[in-house]
């Protein structure tokens, strides 16, 4: 990784600890190998991704519940059908990016939600896409 | 064009880079004035455009403005650092993979070098980078390029200055360089400090074309080689490199001004006490051991008193060891406090630096090598808590904060990169 990333020294729990000597030496020594870890599986581009959390049910239809833990890639270009990120009226907003009558508008999945048009306004940013929602069930 | 080397340096910054950061993480505060304070809420040091707008100015004391920043709706933070330093982290890593080398030179700007395609013309991939890194980060950057550093810096100038640049400028591809350096005062070029800028505007040297046609043995005579230096670079030579791995730092210094100016010793012990465990902290994350440590303190610049003192202690054997450290920098305030007076700042200096990979212990000063491994170890082991739980999980009985001396921080933003617990809400 880059030299100069210091967040990516993260600490890793190996699953063995050598330093427990007694006895036969463990036939899986050779085979450690490092743990799994879930930055390096769900983050291609982690100097543009950033973490949001989720409040309210607007988008309960695409499987994203409240409290969820949302992962938003800015490097990635919005295109219809990804769920973005959006800054409307000084506050985040999250819907899928959708087309109607050729013409983009933002989706609530949730029929008690409103969509959003952009018509009529101005001060939209896209601010990005969102690549993957987690979701406790405890 | 009269562009002859391949070879060119941008300087690549970012536009009120503090605010910006604010303002990507915060749509509350998109489009809208805002300033930064610095520490300890004193003055305004990095404002957005549209505070700068207002006519807001840097510099600024925040306690003179503060009702007029009311009525004019600006909102006033206090400087988030854990946030800046996330995002120039990822800036700096974004902007390594469109260029050569980088040579970080501050928290908001960096030197690149970069080669010329084969129309020599830098534009397209600086139009690129911008665009680049305003969709990556919503960050605005100012792109200067040139022969050499300092006409990357002057370059970098005159892309804010001109309307026309859109934030990009080639200076070396112009074909009227010298109206260009014309518009660059001397106190403006890199490496002109006030006193020189003073002696050659005396000389009747009062921009950049000047300084570069100026005799050559009055300039070494008052300046020595870096004055023929800066002439060269500013003929075309390129004479400072890209430096890729910058030095390890002189010295790490931690200090604070206090929220109300302090008198007892104690209050000025404790103070000490956890800038010295910081320090001590910040040096064993970069396997640093200092063999000269310094403590200081002085009273306001503001107020009619006007004393600062420090006192330092060499070591013959270098020490990362925070237990040591504390016992020395408690008896080194007692050298330094003096009750008549107020003290508004305080800090500590390790100074001396090496490397601790490195380190030969000395022969007269020998600690057993059990003894080292155990002190060691123990500064290991709380390093890795304090990091696992939050700064201070495990410190020492001294540092018990009260809450006169502590920073006066009442308008941080949260920590929303870097922290779990303080990412922003999707309210909608």
């Amino acid at each position: 990784m880059d030299s100069f990333d210091s967040t990516t020294k993260r600490f890793r729990i190996p699953l063995l600890n050598d330093s427990v000597s007694a006895g036969f030496p463990s036939p899986a020594d050779d085979h450690m190998e490092e743990n799994i870890d879930l930055n390096e599986h769900l983050i291609s581009n982690p100097f543009s991704t950033f973490f949001l959390r989720v409040k309210g049910e607007s988008m309960i239809n695409a499987g994203i519940k409240d409290k969820d833990l949302i992962i938003v890639d800015k490097s990635l270009i919005a295109k219809p059908g990804d769920i973005v990120i959006a800054m409307i009226d000084g506050e985040f907003t999250i819907k899928r990016l959708s087309i109607k009558n050729d013409e983009l508008y933002l989706k609530a999945e949730n029929h008690n939600y409103p969509d959003f048009s952009f018509k009529n306004h101005i001060d939209v940013q896209i601010w990005g896409v969102v690549i993957y929602s987690i979701h406790s069930y405890l | 064009m009269r562009i002859s080397s391949n070879d060119a340096i941008a300087l690549i910054d970012a536009n009120n880079f503090y605010a910006s950061c604010e303002q990507n993480i915060n749509p509350n505060l998109k489009n809208k004035p805002v300033v930064i304070l610095s520490n300890n809420d004193g003055c305004i040091i990095a404002r957005s455009p549209e505070a700068r707008a207002l006519k807001i100015k840097m510099g600024t004391p925040y306690f003179k403005v503060k009702e007029k920043l009311n009525k004019l709706d600006v909102a006033v933070l206090s400087s988030n650092y854990s946030l800046y330093g996330d995002m120039s982290r990822r800036l700096m890593n974004l902007l390594k993979n469109y260029c050569e080398q980088i040579e970080i030179y501050s928290i908001d700007e960096a030197f690149v070098s970069i080669s010329r395609p084969n129309d020599k013309n830098l534009y397209p991939w600086a139009r690129n980078i911008r665009s680049l890194i305003y969709q990556n980060l919503g960050i605005t950057i100012t792109v200067g390029i040139g022969e050499n550093k300092v006409k990357a810096k002057i370059a970098n100038k005159l892309a804010k200055n001109i309307d026309y640049s859109a934030g990009i400028f080639d200076l070396a591809s112009t074909k009227n360089e010298n109206n260009y350096l014309k518009r660059i005062s001397v106190d403006k070029v890199w490496g002109v400090g006030r006193q020189t800028s003073n002696w050659l505007q005396s000389k009747g040297i009062k921009n950049a074309k000047e300084l570069r046609d100026m005799e050559e043995n009055e300039i070494i005579k008052k300046l020595g080689i870096i004055g023929k230096r800066l002439q060269l670079e500013l003929k075309g030579y390129k004479c400072l490199p890209i430096e890729k791995n910058k030095k390890s730092k002189k010295e790490i210094q931690v200090s604070r001004s206090f929220g109300t100016p302090i008198t007892k010793l104690e209050d000025l012990t404790q103070a000490l006490a956890t800038h010295a465990i910081k320090a001590s902290e910040k040096m064993r994350s970069q396997n640093l051991q200092s063999s000269d440590i310094r403590v200081f303190a002085r009273t306001s610049k503001y107020s009619n008193q006007n004393y600062q003192k420090s006192a330092h202690r060499k070591l013959t054997n270098a020490t990362d060891d925070t237990n040591s450290i504390l016992k020395i920098v408690v008896e080194l305030s007692k050298e330094i406090y003096n009750p008549e007076y107020k003290f508004s700042k305080a800090g500590v200096l390790m100074q001396d630096l090496t490397n601790s990979e490195y380190l030969q212990q000395s022969v007269i000063n020998y600690k057993s090598q059990k003894d080292l491994k155990k002190s060691s170890n123990l500064m290991r082991t709380i390093d890795l808590l304090n990091k696992r739980f939050n700064n201070n999980a495990i410190t020492w009985a001294i540092t018990k904060t009260p809450k006169s001396w502590t920073m006066n921080k009442n308008f941080l933003s949260r920590s929303s990169t870097t922290d779990i617990e303080q990412i922003p809400t999707i309210v909608k």
